[in-house]
């Protein structure tokens, strides 16, 4: 039984279906990516596996180490070990980085953390992202840079250190400098924490340096292709398109992201 | 910038000019001011249309200026944190009930004492400066402080002393029935620097027995005021908390005079009161005075909180910057008026105004009101704002990482006030003042929440 086992879910977003039965299995030390045109229902998937409010479930089940949470509140699902890296991280303003880890961190546990223990913990954080010291006592997200934003949040996944992460279009916006500390840093929290990820991503470009052992492609809210890191590399080839011509996925595509 | 106009939804105005004091002993003083205070009823602001603030259900004549006990309120000690200070003043009803002051600052010449012991030992620095910017016959309590003060503080620091800890003034009121007209004077000499911290508090009245609403009633009618020489600065700060579940009114009127190359910092945190109305004004007066304006406002259950705060520019150059935040829950209503006053010839003068709100209930109301007042050319004087509600995209950012639905609300309040509070500078303080803005979102969790599920 995997870790995160998603059922047949179908998810609405103001009277509109966007995920129309999709089934899913991640579990701790897989990396998954789940790959798609505008518009197929990428980040309704993200959104709804951590319980966005918005987001209504109207069949289906998502399990989460043999817990139903289809509907559990948000922190719930967090505190369970489930990471949402935001597409689009929003500014908590007068908060710095490193009072929100302390109170993330506290949140998860019994007994607050010693102040010696969460200095290691963010010193190899700091260090796995490539991150300035002063970063830190910045405000949370106020006035960062997009790349800034992002490496943020994969600071805060390797502070949480989730079993599970989704990754919510991490790549988008980042020149390259900063997709390949980002990338690395996942492959690595993969590697010595035996994360589980589930990269969601309009591009291949970031799995040239996470490597996915399973490919998923939605289309039109249900995925419609699955394989191994050889899917990529088609899509690289054929595009989108193709791959609809083939599969005959439902009608033309949405332009929003949603 | 052009000379500009107040604008009509304004209802208060700046003091203007000198005060009542110029020229006239305590006594006339007290005189007039009955005069006044005999001749007029009890006050009823009312802005066109939409807001009032009425002190006519203030059974006045039932209150009384003496407490039972001259002993300081448990209030005080449980409330103002254990620190180092410099000395301390507590006034309980009409009477200083305790007067600290470290010997090593009076032996340099420090006063701190009850405006009363100030009057008769230092008779000439009192007279100076007694009502100097203050008015006495503007409403009816501004008039019956002016006749019946007691009790009272003085504070004076002499010419270039530097004072690290703070003086503490407090005003506490120890029960329902009492009407405290609180009189507060404060002179930094020249070069002077040192810190005011004042506490207004009062012990809690006990809303759950069968008192009826009337006989919880007390007042304080305050009036403040602290003259800065040439080249001294202060850093003022004021926590008042009234306590939400008493009947008190607050009708206090506090003057900052800042003279010339002098410098204030002045942040009241006004957290709760039955209808608070401060009339808060600094003026820089001479010359290369700089200020800066900061305030903090919280209103919970049914409060009224009517507060008018005035930058006010009597010469150039100078400087100033105003900066409000406040938040309501509850069915709280708050009002406030800042206005940048800028008199004909104070040229280069360079301010600006802000003001951040936050609504937390559906029936929390705030309006803020920011107005510009320029009768000098060479200047520039601007003022912004925002009005803010709980943010459900970063409410669930932070569930996300398993921080819960009340953790994530205090943490967004928290920092939309944390940029003043910091400004406090003061480590016991801003403690203080973090925890009652904790307490009181605690106390409205789920006001809070059911307005946000409801948007």
């Amino acid at each position: 039984m995997a870790d995160l086992e998603i059922r047949d879910l179908h998810v609405r977003i103001e009277e509109r279906e966007i995920l129309r039965g999709v089934d899913l299995d991640i579990s701790r030390g897989e990396i998954h990516a789940l790959m798609g045109p505008n518009g197929s229902g990428k980040s309704t998937m993200a959104n709804t596996l951590l319980g966005h409010p918005s987001y209504e479930i109207t069949e289906g089940t998502i399990t989460f180490k043999g817990e139903d949470i289809t509907e559990a509140e948000p922190h719930d699902r967090a505190k369970a070990g489930l990471f949402l890296a935001f597409q689009y991280p929003v500014s908590i303003p007068g908060v710095s980085v490193a009072n929100f880890l302390r109170m993330a961190i506290n949140a998860k546990r019994e007994d607050p953390i010693q102040v010696k223990e969460f200095r290691t913990q963010l010193q190899h954080a700091i260090e796995l992202l490539d991150v300035d010291r002063a970063f830190t006592s910045r405000h949370l997200n106020d006035g960062f840079s997009g790349g800034e934003k992002k490496r943020a949040e994969i600071l805060q996944m390797a502070m949480l250190q989730p079993d599970i992460a989704i990754l919510d279009e991490t790549d988008s916006g980042l020149d390259i400098d900063a997709l390949r500390t980002v990338a690395e840093g996942v492959q690595r929290l993969h590697d010595e924490q035996g994360l589980g990820a589930l990269i969601i991503t309009h591009y291949q470009r970031i799995l040239h340096y996470v490597k996915p052992e399973f490919v998923h492609i939605l289309m039109d809210g249900r995925i419609v292709l699955e394989g191994g890191v050889e899917l990529v590399e088609r899509l690289e080839r054929e595009g989108y398109d193709q791959i609809r011509q083939e599969v005959g996925a439902g009608v033309g595509a949405g332009d929003e992201d949603v | 910038m052009k000379a500009g106009r107040h604008r009509e939804a304004t209802l208060y105005t700046a003091l203007d000019g000198a005060g009542a004091g110029g020229g006239h002993s305590l006594g006339e003083l007290r005189e007039l001011a009955l005069k006044a205070f005999e001749a007029a009823e009890l006050p009823v602001w009312r802005r066109s249309g939409f807001w009032t603030t009425s002190l006519q259900e203030l059974d006045l004549d039932a209150l009384v200026t003496e407490a039972e006990t001259r002993e300081v309120p448990p209030i005080v000690t449980s409330t103002i944190p254990e620190r180092p200070r410099a000395g301390r003043i507590v006034q309980s009803a009409g009477a200083v009930v305790s007067v600290e002051l470290d010997p090593a600052l009076a032996e340099k010449g420090v006063i701190l004492c009850s405006l009363e012991e100030a009057f008769e030992r230092h008779k000439e620095l009192a007279e100076r400066w007694y009502s100097k910017r203050l008015q006495i016959d503007r409403n009816k309590l501004e008039a019956a402080n002016a006749a019946f003060w007691t009790g009272g503080a003085f504070l004076y620091v002499p010419e270039g002393l530097a004072v690290e800890d703070p003086f503490e003034i407090v005003y506490a009121i120890e029960g329902p029935g009492i009407a405290q007209y609180g009189r507060t004077l404060v002179i930094g000499a020249p070069m002077s620097n040192f810190k005011v911290h004042e506490y207004d508090l009062a012990e809690d009245f006990g809303a759950e027995s069968d008192v009826p609403a009337a006989e919880r009633q007390a007042l304080h009618a305050g009036a403040f005021e602290l003259y800065l020489q040439d080249g001294a600065r202060c850093r003022l700060a004021q926590v008042q908390d009234w306590g939400s579940r008493n009947e008190v009114y607050d009708v206090s009127t506090r003057f900052v005079q800042v003279g010339r190359d002098a410098y204030c910092h002045w942040l009241p945190a006004l957290l709760g009161g039955h209808l608070v109305r401060p009339h808060m004004e600094l003026a820089v007066s001479e010359p290369g005075g700089d200020m800066a304006f900061r305030g903090i406002f919280f209103a919970e259950e049914d409060e009224h909180l009517d507060a008018f705060a005035v930058d006010l520019h009597e010469t150039g150059p100078s400087g100033g910057d105003v900066h409000w935040r406040g938040a309501a829950t509850g069915k709280a209503r708050a009002s406030f008026e800042g206005l940048i006053k800028i008199d004909p010839g104070a040229q280069q003068t360079h301010t600006y105004l802000q003001i951040h709100t936050m609504m937390l209930s559906p029936k929390a109301r705030i309006d803020a009101i920011p107005s510009v007042l320029v009768s000098s050319d060479d200047v520039s004087a601007s003022h912004g704002g925002t009005v803010g509600e709980l943010d459900e995209s970063s409410i669930f950012y932070m569930q996300s990482r398993g921080l819960d639905r009340a953790e994530a609300v205090r943490i967004i309040v928290e920092g939309f006030f944390e940029p003043l509070i910091s400004e406090l500078a003061d480590e016991p303080l801003q403690e203080l003042v973090r925890a009652k803005i904790e307490s009181r979102l605690a106390a409205a969790r789920e006001d809070i929440e059911t307005y946000a599920v409801s948007r």
